[in-house]
């Protein structure tokens, strides 16, 4: 790959041998690392072949995730740990993100439709409506949320699934 | 993020520069309520902003509905496809007053 700096991201069009490519990150609870993630995510995004728009949803997501994390479940405190992973499957990306904070309200996730002028509740509206796929489990160790987001054309799309396990 | 307040006959005018995200939205939001106190028409150009998050969205919302429940005008102008995918997302790009250049917001 060509790491100029500036220079368009290759796309990896095939897996890696070894199964699926994986990059990981323990991250501090701190709103001020939220614009490195960001970066970070948008060029995997597009490494793996998502268009632009994707490739800034997909971005959006995450970081709303992590912003959900870092109000709700550790309610802002700046000293907190977040396990962040990504795993570039064939035909999907998936992340998924632990904290060992407040257990978060499934009901949440599986919101009622968006009240247009309302205040709160567009962060996990933006998760629901740009991932393929919401799976949010409360484990001994933390909280796990998993998200999947699907290669154009690598499965149909019937809606956002949610799952509480 | 940082924010920067012009005046206009009969609006203020804010130019908005960076990210908004939760850790700067609290900031643009009491930049934002504080000028609304002084115009009648708020413009907040958005042209610089290269991302904006729910929170920042939020922010925006919270304006727009003292801006209305004050017979003033909240009007956002100069929004680039990350911003204006958001508002499409949370369904209030219509709800909003938008412009493209400052000519035609200060015209609205």
């Amino acid at each position: 790959m060509n790491c100029d700096k500036g220079s368009a991201p290759e796309r990896l069009a095939t897996l890696p041998p070894g199964g699926p490519l994986k990059f990981r990150m323990r991250m501090a609870s701190d709103p001020r690392l939220l614009s490195v993630v960001r970066g970070t995510v948008s060029e995997l995004a597009a490494v793996w072949g998502f268009e632009d728009e994707q490739c800034r949803r997909i971005t959006l997501a995450v970081d709303e995730a992590l912003s959900n994390i870092i109000r709700h479940a550790y309610k802002n405190r700046c000293d907190q740990e977040i396990d962040l992973n990504f795993q570039a499957h064939a035909d999907c990306l998936e992340f998924s993100f632990l904290d060992r904070g407040e257990a978060a309200d499934p009901s949440r996730f599986c919101a009622e439709p968006l009240d247009e002028i309302a205040l709160g509740g567009r962060g996990t509206h933006i998760i629901r409506q740009i991932m393929d796929e919401v799976c949010y489990e409360r484990l001994p160790e933390g909280n796990l949320l998993r998200l999947k987001k699907y290669l154009p054309g690598a499965k149909s799309k019937a809606g956002p699934a949610f799952t509480h396990v | 993020m940082k924010t920067a307040t012009r005046e206009q006959t009969g609006s203020t005018i804010i130019d908005v520069t960076g990210d908004i995200d939760i850790r700067t939205s609290p900031g643009f939001r009491k930049t934002l309520l504080e000028s609304l106190k002084n115009t009648p028409r708020l413009v907040v150009n958005l042209r610089e902003v290269r991302y904006v998050d729910s929170s920042g969205i939020a922010s925006l919302v919270e304006v727009f509905k003292e801006a209305r429940n004050r017979n003033k005008r909240l009007v956002l102008f100069g929004l680039n496809a990350t911003v204006h995918d958001v508002l499409q997302l949370t369904r209030l790009a219509k709800i909003f007053e938008i412009r493209e250049t400052e000519e035609e917001a200060l015209q609205a």
